[in-house]
């Protein structure tokens, strides 16, 4: 980018569409970036809430997915998916390091790993989701429990197409050592996503049957 | 304004300014300005008028025949509390409203921009600290006197104590109330599990309900008992009241459920409890204990 | 890469290669090809989804409203298509995928998307330029109002003919829950989306907004979320008033899947407007703008975009959820499979009170913006004022549960609840005292902003003191979906929010618009539409006090009289609001024009010229002094200095 700096007064490189110093955008970017994490956060504190809510309550009876036909969602799929976006979240925290320190090229390379990486777990996910041992309507654990995974569906899509534009930004010398911060950035939301999908392994882990089991029946004074 | 004229010089006397404390001072200096006794005048009238309005309402709640419980006489006793805390507020606020309305400190008319500007006060930290502390006092005041209210309404109307742990179980009635699109309907477990489409109830004897719904989220409003909680699908809430007062009365469902939402009422008929014993044998169920 | 561009007269900026012609992919989009491509998609997404539904369930899928199979799922995928397919026709898809292949913006692009040079076609595209969205806004905002007015008009013609049904019920509840959410939406907008976006970036001394396309996306998915809300009108409706308490909403027809994909996708608009504005306000300020010299208005739109940020999302999960329950099948809120309607009316009011404020500070800032300027004096206790917004700002998280009091759902939690919520007068408190200090001793400039003042600290008052009895549990007892709420919260929301808004649109109309807004027209209209807002509300509050509940379509013979002054009421505010909007309209065309600065204001927006150049400021400005520098020392503090001066005894003592 320092090819040319004819005319240019400052030392640092410039924003080619408003001709403002690279770090005042930056700078903006990390707020609205921070912005945006705060508002996904209340998102899936909201799916979190709806989940411990109906397992604290257990309306009906109607929490736990049916006997016999239906059953509890196997732990480890959660865990193995949160796993791997956390090895590929560090991949792109190392990405950014790299980058810092100029080598472009090892840069590029983590972002690319680490984009594959989301892909595997976005397949994982959705195979996961294919294969739970209940149907969406088999009661509201089936419900809280398909809408986490379904979040985190939509989450890891959106991380793959951050992180393969992160690699190709780098690769066509979009994001450069003077210019990194870019993919500091996506490391920032992605750890966010990390945190949201860890949050929802512990709760499906930990709230399983539900501790009330004394509620009504359904249009009734007994329970 | 002669009354002023007669502080002024003793506010001024040399010989003992320290037998004043200077707030009182400043105090009475500030009462000289042109305005002030004409805001606090204002004040005084506007409060008197909110205050008047207060009986205004509570008129049109007991239009259709209340209080017919203790709670909604509780209910309307705080209503004439709310209103005696926050008149002298509201009063100088409109009083200061009027008279800037009414150009008691001089307005600027057509279309040609103001040429003098006002007094720059930027601040005045004896105003600031008083209105806070004022606004907080009565704020204060009003969370303890509404949280000793609710408290007491809780307890006469069991709040979510079970009906067999009151202290006046024995004599209490169980109602279970039914919701559902867009009827209520009333079991008596008590009374041999009578099921009724209009609440008929003895005076002076506490109701103690327990209600549900069958469809969607309907709202029990007793209009002159004071008394109302939803009918939630999938779940059972309880209130209660002792009617205190002989009549026919209205209850409504208070929460949209669907298309005929606005026809869902009935009627609360309190009765002696001769005339409720004798309803109870003529719909077929057992006498009262 | 050795071109260069020439930015701000003097800094010469090396640019990357130049894709195709300045602006590339959005020199095809306007708001004919959003349309198109929108409809086409929804049109794709409804029989292919219809293909599908078939083929996987063979047509033998239950439902309890006997509607076609499927068609649920046929709906909400049209939806979904529409929503797609238009923000692809207007552009909106080219950022990102020009970010991620590394063509990012030259100068020229940037020029091109803030609309230079193009006339009146910047209007109907994707335009970046924060005045243009700003007025974008504005038309969609004022296009809401009259929507949701004529329901209001509809309704009340109902409420008033008490002698038979105009309407069928379904009909009805669905005007009422439209009325509902079109105004809570178009207030929403109301001030933070015309003024937030055309007024606060040059209050700040900025160029444009932190992220220009960013604005226009929210700008666009906002008129994006529009159709299906409208159109619900036509498939069934949302029968269930704006709140649609679950599980009622299951039961209602298609209708409400409009409703819920305009939820979900309003709040998008609403967290992207909220994330710009806020980076804007944070990161954009002219040098020398300290947080002591930052208008109050620039206040009032940062807290109210702050509550949307953090807000919003509960809102639109409650209506994924919802919407997953209809379309999926799940059972969040059905309480016959484990679902909780609770869980509905928490997730809901968590948003559903925060946005109440979010309505009413920025209009309230607008005020305490305009109040010091006409009355030549400083801003009362600026300090305080700061502190009223963020106190009601940090308060708002916790009184969601009061208009849950009555619900059952915990009934030791309205104690809590009942201290937070009357706690939240304090902050109130505050910015009322900043309003009556800074109208102490002032002498009024009466013009219409100005009275828009009075206005609205007249309703405020009254929209306060009814507001403590409905803070108060055991009043609420009585009053909880009362027509005595209905009132109230009109005064609150048209009372303070909507009058604010007229208010502080007539005084920055000359800004955005060039030209005077017709000033006696526009007070007769204004005037008119307060005097019928009163006589509608303060019968409506009467029939409440009565035992009227809300959101019916028949009544006891005992609401007949308030029900009928309340009607004519309405027609008035209907006829002064079609004045207010004529004296807009034939300003806009041919009003007298305005100068920069036209009422003498020392905010920064009234230092740049009018109309306001393309980038704002032909050279960014430098603050030295807040915006409320008015006023001549006051002749009664320095009679008191002479005074005390003169009396030694006094003085002494009174310096302690």
């Amino acid at each position: 980018m320092s090819a040319t700096t004819t005319g240019t007064t400052s030392p640092e490189p410039l924003s080619p569409t408003t001709g403002e110093p690279v770090s005042e955008v930056a700078r903006r970017n990390r707020l609205g970036i921070w912005l945006i994490i705060v508002s996904c956060t209340t998102g899936t504190v909201a799916l979190l809430v709806a989940y411990a809510y109906l397992w604290s309550l257990n309306v009906s009876g109607g929490w736990a997915p049916t006997a016999g036909q239906a059953n509890w969602a196997d732990d480890w799929p959660f865990w193995a998916i949160a796993l791997g976006m956390v090895v590929a979240t560090l991949l792109l925290w190392r990405s950014w390091r790299v980058m810092q320190s100029g080598k472009s090229g090892a840069s590029v390379a983590l972002a690319g790993l680490a984009s594959l990486i989301f892909l595997v777990c976005f397949i994982g996910q959705i195979m996961q989701i294919a294969t739970f041992p209940f149907g969406p309507q088999d009661g509201a654990y089936a419900s809280a429990t398909l809408w986490l995974a379904l979040a985190n569906c939509i989450w890891l899509s959106l991380a793959m197409f951050l992180a393969t534009a992160v690699m190709n930004r780098a690769r066509v010398g979009r994001i450069a050592p003077d210019n990194a911060s870019q993919i500091q950035f996506i490391a920032m939301f992605a750890t966010y996503l990390c945190i949201a999908a860890l949050l929802g392994a512990v709760f499906t882990l930990t709230m399983k049957a539900s501790p009330n089991q004394s509620s009504p029946a359904f249009g009734t004074f007994q329970s | 304004m002669s009354t002023v004229d007669e502080r002024t010089p003793e506010a001024e006397e040399p010989e003992s300014p320290t037998n004043r404390p200077p707030g009182m001072h400043l105090a009475t200096r500030w009462m000289e300005r042109p305005y002030a006794r004409r805001i606090i005048l204002l004040t005084v009238i506007i409060s008197a008028v909110i205050i008047a309005l207060t009986f205004v309402m509570v008129a049109f709640m007991n239009l259709s025949g209340g209080p017919a419980s203790d709670i909604q006489g509780e209910i309307e006793k705080t209503m004439y509390v709310l209103t005696f805390t926050s008149a002298p507020l509201m009063g100088f606020t409109l009083a200061i409203l009027t008279y800037s309305w009414w150009g008691g400190w001089g307005k600027v008319k057509g279309p040609e921009e103001p040429t003098e500007e006002g007094p720059a006060i930027r601040t005045n930290g004896v105003a600031v600290v008083a209105w806070i502390t004022v606004c907080s006092l009565l704020a204060a005041f009003l969370v303890i006197w509404g949280l000793v209210e609710l408290a007491t309404i809780t307890a006469s109307s069991y709040g979510s104590v079970p009906a067999n742990q009151q202290p006046n179980a024995a004599k209490a009635i169980d109602i279970n109330v039914t919701g559902q699109q867009w009827v209520w309907s009333f079991q008596y477990p008590d009374q041999g599990k009578i099921t009724s489409s209009e609440l008929v109830v003895p005076i002076n004897v506490p109701l103690y309900f327990n209600v549900t719904s069958l469809d969607v989220v309907h709202s029990f409003w007793v209009v002159e008992a004071g008394v109302k909680i939803d009918a939630n699908p999938g779940a059972i809430t309880n209130t209660g009241f002792t009617p205190n007062k002989l009549g026919t009365f209205n209850i409504r469902c208070a929460e949209l459920c669907g298309l005929h939402h606005a026809y869902m009422e009935t009627n609360l008929r309190v009765v002696t409890q001769e005339q409720f014993d004798s309803w109870v044998r003529e719909m077929g169920g057992a006498k009262t204990s | 890469m050795s071109a260069t561009a020439v930015i701000h007269e003097q800094k010469h900026v090396p640019q990357p290669r130049q894709v195709g012609k300045p602006g590339g992919f959005l020199h095809r989009t306007n708001f004919t090809t959003a349309v198109i491509s929108g409809i086409v998609l929804a049109a794709i997404f409804y029989f292919i989804t219809g293909a599908i539904v078939q083929k996987v369930t063979g047509g033998g899928q239950q439902n309890n409203l006997s509607l076609p199979d499927g068609l649920q799922q046929q709906i909400t995928m049209m939806y979904i298509g529409w929503i797609i397919g238009f923000m692809a026709g207007i552009g909106a898809f080219a950022g990102p995928i020009r970010w991620m292949l590394g063509h990012d913006l030259t100068h020229a692009d940037a020029e091109y998307m803030a609309g230079k040079d193009m006339g009146r076609k910047k209007f109907w595209k994707y335009t970046t330029d924060h005045k243009v969205v700003g007025i974008q806004y504005l038309i969609v905002a004022l296009i809401l109002f009259g929507l949701g007015g004529l329901l209001a008009m509809l309704i009340r013609t109902e409420l008033g003919v008490t002698w038979a049904e105009v309407f069928n019920p379904n009909f009805y509840n669905s005007l009422i829950g439209t009325h509902g959410i079109v105004m809570i939406i178009a207030m929403i907008i109301a001030v933070t989306g015309p003024l937030g976006n055309f007024i606060v970036p040059i209050m700040c001394g900025a160029r444009d907004m932190a992220f220009p396309r960013l604005n226009a996306l929210s700008l666009w998915l906002l008129v994006a979320a529009i159709p299906p809300l409208v159109s619900n009108l036509l498939m069934g409706g949302i029968r269930d008033g704006w709140t649609v308490y679950q599980p009622l909403a299951d039961q209602a027809p298609v209708g409400m899947i409009g409703y819920q994909i305009t939820i979900i996708v309003f709040a998008f608009s609403t967290g992207i407007a909220s994330v710009n504005l806020i980076t804007t306000v944070v990161t954009m300020r002219a040098r020398g703008m300290t947080w002591s010299r930052v208008p109050i208005f620039v206040y009032g739109v940062v807290g109210s975009s702050i509550m949307g940020l953090i807000w919003f999302p509960m809102f639109q999960y409650s209506q994924i959820l919802a919407l997953s329950d209809r379309v999926l099948q799940t059972s969040f809120y059905t309480p016959a499979s484990g679902g909780s309607v609770w869980l509905y009316e928490n997730l809901f009011w968590l948003l559903g009170h925060p946005e109440v404020y979010v309505i009413v500070i920025p209009a309230t800032a607008a005020l305490l913006e305009i109040m010091p300027v006409f009355l030549r004096k400083p801003l009362f206790s600026y300090k305080l004022a700061i502190a009223g917004i963020f106190g009601i700002v940090g308060l708002s998280a916790v009184v969601w549960v009061h208009h849950m009091y009555m619900t059952g759902w915990a009934p030791s939690s309205n104690y809590p609840f009942m201290m937070s919520t009357e706690m939240i007068s304090i902050p109130f408190s505050f910015l009322l005292l900043v309003m009556l200090g800074t109208m102490w001793r002032g002498k009024p400039w009466m013009k219409l902003p100005m009275m828009a003042v009075y206005a609205v600290i007249w309703n405020k008052v009254i929209g306060g003191i009814t507001g403590v009895y409905l803070s108060d549990t055991p009043v609420d007892q009585y009053m909880h979906g009362s027509m005595f709420v209905v009132a109230h919260f009109h005064f609150m929301l048209m009372g303070a929010g909507l009058f604010g808004a007229m208010g502080a649109i007539a005084y920055w109309f000359p800004k955005m618009t060039n030209r005077y807004l017709d000033e006696l027209v526009a007070s007769i209209g204004f005037w008119t539409a307060f005097v019928g807002f009163q006589i509608t509300f303060f019968a409506m509050f009467v029939a409440g006090l009565q035992g009227m509940p809300r959101r019916v379509l028949q009544f006891d013979q005992a609401f007949n009289m308030a029900n009928w002054i309340s009607t004519v009421g309405a027609y008035v505010i209907g006829i002064g609001m079609l004045i207010f909007l004529y004296a807009m309209i034939t300003s806009w065309r041919s009003g007298k024009l305005a100068p920069g600065n036209p009422w003498g204001a020392h905010t920064l927006e009234a230092q740049t010229e009018t109309p306001v150049p393309h980038e704002n400021f032909p050279v960014l400005p430098v603050v030295t002094s807040d915006p409320y520098d008015f006023g001549v020392p006051d002749p009664y503090e320095m009679l008191d200095d002479a005074e005390l001066e003169a009396n030694e005894g006094v003085s002494k003592v009174g310096a302690s």
